[in-house]
């Protein structure tokens, strides 16, 4: 067995998951209380990756960096989850709120329409070009080194980082969720929107929240995506936002476990299929497992079936 | 009132009907096809690229180096030449529709564009219908000219048969590339990229190399996996990508793998500003006109009008807009000037010298004569002419 082979297509499904995860966590969130499909969120990603890209800029850029690369990553974090999160608060006050009791269609394609706009306005203000990162020129060039495991594999900084962080995040995301207050009004909205505004929490607080960790998990996706793959373009947010939509589905759409679940389940599937089968047919292996688990779990792998009443 | 809303409704179909048949029994294209124009009003020429999406930059480069040609033509002719500009943003559909729209211009007597491969086919019936000429600076599938759309489509680039060989003789008889060794060729799912790997995979198997043939999305920015798969026995990996930035990004990672196979760009990737990693080799059917000295007041000319960066994409728009004005200008002898004239004219155009370094004259088929691709090599960021 080519241990080599095998451990870097590990480590690179991992990492590439996890950005899949981090995006697909803020689809779960939104439906999970609105039991909105928000397609613009993969664009709110593509912001935050162009929040890092400026604060990179702002420090001399990917050559002339004039601070130590730790505090640059600090800094591109900070702003691109704060950014982030204010555009996914912005988006749910200007778009979605006054669909909130419409029919479902319209806020879906108010989605649609928000993510043209995005899309279109970032090629407007920042051109069509493709930027990069280029953190394999960073005076401490984090993509390029790493560590040799015992099998010869090489493990990036960058992609130390990805995971090391996707776990710090989905962590505090869970005790957030768990431990705190509004956490445990998010989950009462989740399960009952009517009631829970009926027992006095304040549901708008609750959903304006809700956009802001989401989208600033997004703007965190972002910069992670930025380190290890480089490049930055205003349409980067609609590959990256049907995979994760993907993952989300198939860790079951609603559930913050099966957010993480699903978006590994799909780095691993296409680093795997990319190592051992071919690349030509990555694609097909990942959609080849929605419609498995569509078949067998339609609510996902770790979802909950919907209940009706009648 | 609702027997006279029924009337109503009925006069309003009436005239929808009206206007239709109007329409279809006298397609503005046909019309526009055979009618001749005054040149004392001003000249015509179409131009469709990506100007948006995700070519936008390669698109706009192209349309900057064909307006720029045009605002220098007119400042010194007393036959103006005009740009009509539609975006296809790199997608047939919208290459189609935005041709049909040149078509029905009666005042475009030539295009320039579209830029890829695919929507070259897709536009070539509505412009054959409109008898209009247009000509490619960047699509370089082989089976474009020559066939059903001779006399109408023109390119002064040299096509993949001519890359293909190329690439693939210099990896023999250079990067010990031998029998029994290994090659891996990886397109981005795109025609021009596709159709210039079988090229490429069909030269070297038939020499007896090993290619493993793999494919990513032109999206696609973790190649890691695939890099993993380099293994020792591959000398070099070749790289028909339409864009620069992706190769870039694949060289990086297999540096950041410690792989040791060269890697071997096609036409696409020839960007100075965008693919640097060094050592890695680049086909192209030109030079990059920012490194030639001889072009050196064009460049800064250019730069005037358009300030910021330009890629290899553009340069060949500004050499078919000279042909299109040369081609205007004969047709244009006479005070008027048909599409078909035009047509007819442009297989006359020579031009001795161009800013990409070699003649113009196109065969018949509508190919550039004697074209020849050439091998570059990173060096320190430059582009180093080796072959």
């Amino acid at each position: 067995m080519n241990w080599n082979l095998f451990v870097t297509e590990l480590v690179a499904g991992i990492s590439h998951g996890s950005v899949y995860a981090l995006i697909a966590l803020g689809y779960s969130m939104v439906y999970g209380i609105l039991k909105l499909l928000n397609f613009a969120h993969g664009d709110v990603y593509m912001v935050g990756s162009f929040i890092g890209y400026g604060i990179l800029g702002v420090f001399g850029g990917a050559q002339n960096l004039s601070i130590p690369v730790w505090a640059l990553l600090t800094l591109m974090f900070l702003a691109a989850m704060l950014g982030g999160g204010l555009l996914g608060v912005m988006i749910e006050r200007f778009a979605y709120r006054r669909l909130r009791n419409a029919p479902r269609i319209a806020p879906l394609i108010t989605a649609l329409g928000v993510s043209f706009f995005l899309e279109n306005a970032a090629q407007l203000v920042l051109g069509a070009q493709y930027q990069s990162y280029n953190s394999f020129s960073w005076r401490s060039p984090i993509a390029l080194k790493g560590f040799t495991l015992p099998s010869q594999a090489r493990i990036s900084y960058a992609e130390v980082i990805i995971i090391v962080g996707t776990i710090v995040l989905v962590v505090a995301l869970t005790l957030f969720v768990q431990r705190t207050q509004l956490g445990k009004a998010m989950r009462a909205t989740s399960f009952d929107r009517e009631a829970a505004a009926m027992m006095g929490i304040d549901v708008d607080r609750v959903i304006v929240a809700t956009f802001f960790i989401g989208s600033a998990l997004a703007g965190a996706a972002g910069i992670f995506n930025g380190i290890e793959y480089q490049q930055v373009w205003p349409y980067m947010g609609f590959t990256a936002g049907l995979y994760a939509f993907i993952a989300a589905v198939v860790g079951g759409i609603g559930s913050l476990p099966g957010a993480v679940l699903g978006g590994l389940t799909i780095g691993l599937a296409q680093s795997f299929s990319i190592g051992y089968i071919s690349s030509t047919f990555s694609d097909a292996v990942v959609f080849a497992i929605l419609i498995a688990v569509m078949i067998v779990r339609p609510s996902g792998l770790l979802g909950r079936a919907a209940v009706s009443k009648v | 009132m609702v027997r006279r809303v029924g009337w109503i409704a009925i006069a309003a179909s009436a005239a929808v009907l009206a206007i239709v048949s109007a329409a279809s029994a006298r397609p503005a294209a046909s019309a526009a096809a055979s009618a001749s124009a005054s040149c004392s009003k001003g000249v015509s020429i179409g131009m469709q690229a990506p100007i948006t999406g995700p070519a936008g930059s390669i698109g706009s480069d192209q349309l900057h180096w064909a307006q720029f040609y045009f605002t220098q033509w007119n400042k010194k002719s007393k036959i103006k030449i005009h740009v009509v500009q539609e975006d296809t943003q790199l997608d047939p559909s919208k290459a189609s529709t935005t041709a049909q729209a040149l078509a029905s211009n009666a005042s475009v007597m030539g295009v320039i564009g579209p830029a890829g491969s695919d929507e070259v086919q897709a536009v070539a019936p509505i412009f054959k219908k409109a008898g209009l000429a247009f000509a490619s600076g960047s699509a370089t599938r082989v089976s474009l000219t020559g066939g059903a759309w001779k006399g109408y489509f023109f390119r002064d680039v040299p096509n993949d048969g001519v890359q293909g060989p190329t690439d693939a003789n210099y990896m023999m008889a250079h990067l010990g590339v031998t029998s029994g060794s290994k090659v891996m060729v990886v397109d981005d799912q795109e025609s021009y990229s596709t159709g210039l790997a079988d090229i490429v995979q069909q030269a070297l198997t038939a020499k007896g190399v090993t290619v493993d043939r793999e494919s990513v999305s032109q999206k696609a920015t973790d190649f890691s996996s695939l890099v993993a798969k380099i293994d020792s026995s591959t000398k070099v990996v070749f790289l028909p990508f339409q864009l620069a930035s992706e190769a870039q990004l694949f060289a990086q990672q297999m540096q950041a793998q410690g792989k040791t196979a060269v890697a071997f760009g096609s036409d696409g990737t020839f960007d100075s500003s965008k693919f640097t990693v060094n050592g890695s080799l680049i086909s192209f059917f030109a030079p990059d006109v920012t490194t030639v000295p001889a072009d050196a007041a064009i460049v800064t000319s250019f730069h005037k009008q358009f300030p910021g960066a330009t890629s290899p994409f553009g340069a060949p728009n500004y050499v078919l807009a000279q042909m299109y004005a040369s081609a205007i200008t004969t047709a244009c002898k006479d005070g008027k000037i048909s599409r078909a004239e035009v047509r007819k004219d442009v297989l006359k155009v020579s031009l001795k010298s161009t800013i990409l370094g070699g003649p113009l004259k196109l065969t018949a088929n509508g190919d550039v004569a004697g074209a020849e691709f050439h091998i570059f090599k990173i060096e320190n960021g430059q582009y180093v002419t080796i072959a």
